[in-house]
């Protein structure tokens, strides 16, 4: 790979804002160029493409390998371009799982519900990453970089006196470093039948919704969960949304069981944008970080990186589990 | 007599037309796909040749193997609606640009950046991702051999013209 750029200088790239183009050849010789939906970062060396349609580029790039992505962020209109080889498609799991959440928004969002369905996720390893000249734009200042912010929300929560204080003062510092305006804390009851989560605490809501539940796999929220990945959507999809009381969620364990709870989750009717974070002690799974804004596209893979980062960084992280 | 244009009006109308987003795909002798976006495209009068107008810096990959002789394909897509058609040919010739080639570009590229702004991109952004140099534009010309539907949807990768 190119000494000079990785994958994780360029994840601004993998935000879905624009789709990428895919550039593939078939055995006897013609290229084909396909309008690629999402390109998900995976790991430093792979990245995993939307497989939504069984078209020339599938056929392409099972016979031949090789392709070229052509890679964009409009927001500081940089592009590059990626010289990728095609490894295996999954159809489940936590990268199959997240792409799909996120494809669910894109599809939304662009008026292709019902058009746009993950049926895998290519997974591909990058072999070259080529920068493109060109003029770009500096990015919108914000008032405390993620990382700053991960750090000050990291010593909010070490200096909580009790497990309740906690909860909130993580909340509060999220509000004032992240500019979080409306999230969740939910934890994990994985002693019950079926294995749901629970809300802990809230911000920005009319009502607090602590008690309320959902199952495991059910919404962002749940396939976080269940998958121990964090979900981004970027743009609104009525799939994934939370506006609905609780009693209506039905187990995502095909029992049909309805959740005992009457106490609605929180959520805003028609969210823009929406991240989960799973809260993760060793394997362990202990809850789930929410947040949500009515902006589209308001939470960037630094958000993602940030609050991922804030249990891992608090020394007391056990005390999540109650 | 000649067989009809593989392109029918509608279509020359659309891929030269305002609101289209253009890419240009080629290979190499190890059938290593290459691609650019392209800036802008006209169709000859008679609707049988096709061509691109292309930074040759930026796709110095793509330039190099039509230049070669390797096979072309464009894809021509309306952001706002997805409407999306692929041409193929066997091969293009590369040629230098006229003046009013370089005019028909920079309305082309300020069309296309109305056209995204009003669906909230950023116009700044956008302007660097599609920016290219006027004075490195060259033109790449084919004669479509096959054309294809590729809106996403079921009618997706059927020959133009066919049936869904």
């Amino acid at each position: 790979m190119n000494g000079a750029i990785t994958l994780d200088a360029i994840r601004g790239c993998f935000e879905g804002l624009m789709p990428a183009l895919l550039a593939s050849c078939s055995p006897d010789g013609t290229p084909n160029i396909t309008y690629v939906s999402q390109v998900h970062f995976v790991d430093a060396q792979h990245v995993a493409l939307t497989y939504q349609f069984f078209n020339k580029t599938r056929r392409n790039v099972l016979a031949n390998p090789r392709a070229t992505v052509f890679v964009g962020d409009t927001t500081v209109g940089t592009r590059y371009l990626l010289q990728l080889e095609y490894r295996r498609t999954e159809e489940s799991g936590p990268v199959f799982e997240s792409m799909k959440a996120r494809l669910a928004g894109i599809a939304s969002h662009s008026g292709m519900s019902g058009v746009f369905r993950l049926r895998g996720a290519d997974v591909y390893r990058v072999l070259g990453i080529e920068a493109m000249p060109g003029p770009t734009r500096r990015p919108a200042l914000r008032r405390y970089p993620p990382t700053s912010a991960m750090r000050h929300v990291a010593a909010r929560i070490a200096a909580a006196q009790d497990v309740r204080g906690l909860l909130d003062d993580a909340l509060a510092a999220l509000g004032e470093y992240l500019d979080v305006r409306h999230a969740k804390i939910l934890l994990h009851a994985a002693e019950t039948r079926p294995p749901r989560l629970y809300t802990v605490a809230s911000l920005g809501y009319a009502e607090s919704g602590v008690g309320s539940e959902i199952a495991l796999g059910q919404g962002v929220i749940g396939v976080a969960a269940e998958q121990r990945v964090p979900v981004r959507v970027m743009h609104f999809s009525s799939e994934y949304t939370y506006s609905r009381a609780a009693r209506e969620v039905r187990a995502g364990d095909g029992s049909g069981e309805a959740l005992e709870t009457e106490i609605p989750l929180p959520g805003l009717a028609t969210p823009g944008s929406q991240l989960a974070v799973p809260i993760v002690l060793g394997r362990r799974l202990l809850g789930v970080f929410y947040a949500e804004s009515e902006e589209t596209a308001r939470f960037t893979h630094e958000d993602e990186d940030a609050l991922l980062a804030v249990p891992r960084r608090s020394r007391r992280a056990s005390t999540w589990s109650y | 007599m000649d067989a009809p244009p593989l392109l029918d009006e509608a279509t020359a109308a659309f891929i030269a037309g305002p609101t289209a987003s253009i890419a240009i795909a080629s290979r190499d002798d190890a059938n290593h796909a290459s691609l650019f976006k392209a800036v802008a495209c006209r169709v000859s009068a008679d609707r049988r040749r096709v061509t691109l107008y292309v930074d040759q810096q930026l796709a110095h990959a793509v330039v190099a193997r039509l230049r070669a002789g390797f096979p072309v394909a464009a894809v021509f897509s309306e952001p706002a609606t997805h409407r999306t058609i692929q041409l193929k040919g066997e091969r293009a010739e590369l040629g230098a640009v006229a003046p009013a080639d370089r005019e028909h570009a920079r309305v082309h590229f300020e069309a296309l950046v109305e056209h995204l702004v009003a669906l909230d991109y950023p116009e700044d952004g956008v302007r660097c991702y599609f920016h290219y140099t006027p004075e490195q534009l060259i033109a790449i010309a084919f004669e479509p051999g096959t054309a294809f539907e590729q809106t996403p949807g079921a009618g997706a990768g059927n020959p133009l013209g066919s049936a869904a």
